[in-house]
């Protein structure tokens, strides 16, 4: 135990032993003994190990403020404590400045020389003028979390004047240049209302560029092959398929079929001149393909009067087996081969038109003013074949297909038969062809 | 009641904090090694100044110098193994002491608990850069065969004999005086001193 002299037989209530410390690493033991006389009234103890425990009083300071800096002035006593070594200050007891602006702290922390004594100046540098900065000091302890600081000092920095007046310049050029730009389109605008310049949106096409590509490389045309072409003419007389009765209708060969399409069908007006005697007369047919009965609209008036086929297989041909179908009744046309010669006679009263008889329906066209129907005969039943009728009628029914009413014959003195040729007819047709006096039949 | 989400979540606390010491330990830096030493021998520091009782009056005629080596003492530049071998010395016969400790109280407890947690994390850290360093060493012993290297490796070996009797001899006043109060307060003090002068040791490792 070692007595400390200045802090013997002393009245005060403290005695300053900073002097007494020297090495920061020990611990030190203090006994602290209070007399009155020579009675001992008190005696106190404590340790304390100086590296945990030691703290400084903040050191005093000034700051001079410059336009963007300032400098702290620290003021260390002349003479530091032996135990504090430069060392010893910079990690036990590091010297925090901090520095305060618009409720931002920001710490600044010195490098201390080893033998720290006297003054120390630290520059703030980084500031912004004409700003208001708080400076305030302390050694900032590592054991003790409460910090001893000095009295905070402020200061509002001046205004930096050259770059004021740059910025100033810089602020007015700025001002200035939206205040020409807003004049000059102020300016457009009104002259646009006033109409005195028109700006149109639509651009011509050729200032269209949104195609800019296409512009720029137009599509070359595709490329089409060229052939030589050759072209016939052929002078070609519209036939009209007239079955027409008149003899007028001569022409009947050269006459055109009128061709309807329906619905996918073909219609062709069957118009040619009749066979036997009355070859001149001919009936005006209707071929009919599609067995709608309602495209037999068109031809009803006529279907009604004229006599259409040859239904029966009366060779004779006074005996007309054909009848006029009335009505909407299909009619199945038999093929008209007419293998004779004398299918050849008249060529002019020859139609020759190939078709496929197990797809076609022929409906009489009736025209009333081409023709005049011939005295029916009186036509006894009798005569008529019930066989070859019902023979008839079935194949009625199956060339036919639908359920449309069978035809009946009915007896018609003179049948006028068209003359027709058929060159290409199906086989099944022409096995049952017999071309008689202009009846056929299957 | 709601044991097995208890059970679950103590389990995963546990967890992740092994996972995080895992992954601390395993991230650790060797060249910010002077920073973690110098962190974990401040905080020791600390804790051994945290006692609410002050050093006994009566301890004072039982006190005895233990004779720290005097490399530790000198402010000589060492090499770095060195120092990193001392700390590594160090922290394991340290811990070693307070593990003998007889907790009388329960904050004594408390504190030496986390001296002994911080000295186990130094020694993990210091493990993985002494590994790493040897293997640099082997690499490069084909290359360097200078006699000042192993003349330097002798120093440490030197200086860790010395290290190794100091504790020795706290280890010997601790069975002297029988685990007394006295012994313990001496020796809080004793190692207290010890570790100031390893921070400052730690320090020399961030220098060149």
């Amino acid at each position: 135990m070692k007595t400390v002299e200045h802090c013997s037989n002393i009245t005060a209530t403290f005695c300053d032993l900073t002097d007494v410390w020297e090495v920061l690493s020990e611990t030190y033991a203090v006994t602290v003994d209070g007399f009155r006389g020579n009675t001992t009234l008190v005696t106190c103890f404590i340790d304390f190990f100086l590296a945990t425990h030691i703290s400084l009083e903040p050191p005093e300071f000034d700051i001079v403020d410059f336009t963007d800096h300032i400098n702290v002035h620290v003021n260390f006593p002349p003479v530091m404590p032996k135990i504090l070594d430069g060392k010893v200050l910079q990690f036990y007891l590091p010297l925090i400045i901090e520095e305060q602006s618009g409720g931002i702290v920001k710490k600044h922390n010195p490098t201390l020389d080893e033998n720290v004594t006297g003054n120390f100046t630290y520059v703030i540098d980084n500031l912004l003028p004409n700003t208001n900065y708080c400076v305030s000091v302390y050694f900032k302890h590592r054991n003790l979390e409460e910090i001893h600081r000095s009295p905070v000092k402020c200061t509002l920095l001046p205004p930096a004047q050259d770059t004021g007046s740059s910025e100033s310049a810089k602020i007015g050029g700025i001002i200035t240049m939206f205040l020409i730009a807003a004049v000059f389109i102020s300016t457009i605008l009104i002259l646009k209302r006033v109409g005195y310049i028109c700006l149109r949106n639509d651009f011509p096409k050729v200032l269209n560029f949104h195609n800019m590509s296409s512009w720029v490389f137009p599509e070359m045309p595709p490329l089409e092959a060229v052939a030589f072409v050759e072209v016939i003419h052929i002078n070609r007389k519209k036939k009209v398929w007239n079955y027409s009765y008149d003899d007028e209708s001569d022409s009947n060969d050269e006459a055109a079929a009128p061709l309807t399409n329906t619905g996918g069908y073909t219609k062709h007006g069957l118009v040619g001149g009749l066979l036997g005697p009355t070859s001149a007369s001919s009936a005006t047919w209707e071929d009919r393909l599609e067995p709608d009965t309602e495209e037999r609209d068109l031809s009803e008036p006529e279907a009604d009067t004229d006599p259409l086929m040859a239904l029966g297989t009366n060779p004779g041909g006074s005996e007309c087996t054909s009848g006029a179908y009335e009505g909407r009744g299909k009619l199945l046309q038999d093929p008209f081969s007419k293998e004779d010669s004398s299918s050849t006679e008249g060529s002019g009263d020859k139609i020759i038109f190939n078709v496929n008889l197990s797809s076609v329906f022929v409906s009489a066209l009736d025209d009333d003013d081409s023709e005049a129907p011939p005295a029916s005969p009186s036509f006894p039943e009798e005569t008529y074949n019930l066989e070859d009728s019902h023979r008839l009628e079935t194949s009625f029914l199956e060339a036919r297909g639908e359920g449309t009413q069978p035809p009946f014959p009915t007896p018609s003195a003179e049948c006028p038969w068209p003359e027709v040729v058929l060159s290409d007819i199906s086989d099944s047709s022409e096995s049952g062809v017999d071309t008689g006096d202009g009846y056929i039949m299957r | 009641m709601s044991t097995k989400p208890d059970v679950i979540r103590k389990c995963l606390q546990s967890a992740c904090l092994v996972g995080l010491l895992v992954t601390g330990i395993l991230s650790l830096d060797c060249n910010l090694l002077h920073f973690h030493l110098r962190k974990v021998t401040w905080q020791n520091l600390r804790l051994l100044s945290s006692t609410s009782s002050s050093f006994p009056v009566e301890c004072l005629r039982e006190t005895k110098a233990f004779e720290l080596p005097q490399e530790i003492l000198s402010h000589t530049q060492p090499a770095k193994r060195y120092i990193k071998e001392a700390f590594y010395e160090m922290s394991i016969q340290a811990f070693n002491i307070f593990s003998q400790y007889t907790f009388t109280s329960t904050w004594e407890k408390d504190y030496l608990k986390q001296i002994q947690i911080g000295l186990d994390q130094q020694l993990q850290y210091l493990e993985q850069c002494l590994e790493e360093e040897e293997k640099e060493k082997e690499d490069s012993k084909e290359l360097e065969e200078d006699g000042m290297n192993w003349s330097g490796a002798l120093v440490p070996q030197l200086s860790n004999l010395e290290l190794r009797r100091y504790f020795n001899r706290i280890d010997n006043f601790l069975k002297e005086k029988k685990y007394s109060h006295c012994a313990w307060e001496i020796i809080r003090v004793e190692i207290r001193r010890c570790f100031y002068y390893f921070q400052k040791f730690a320090a020399l490792l961030r220098k060149k």
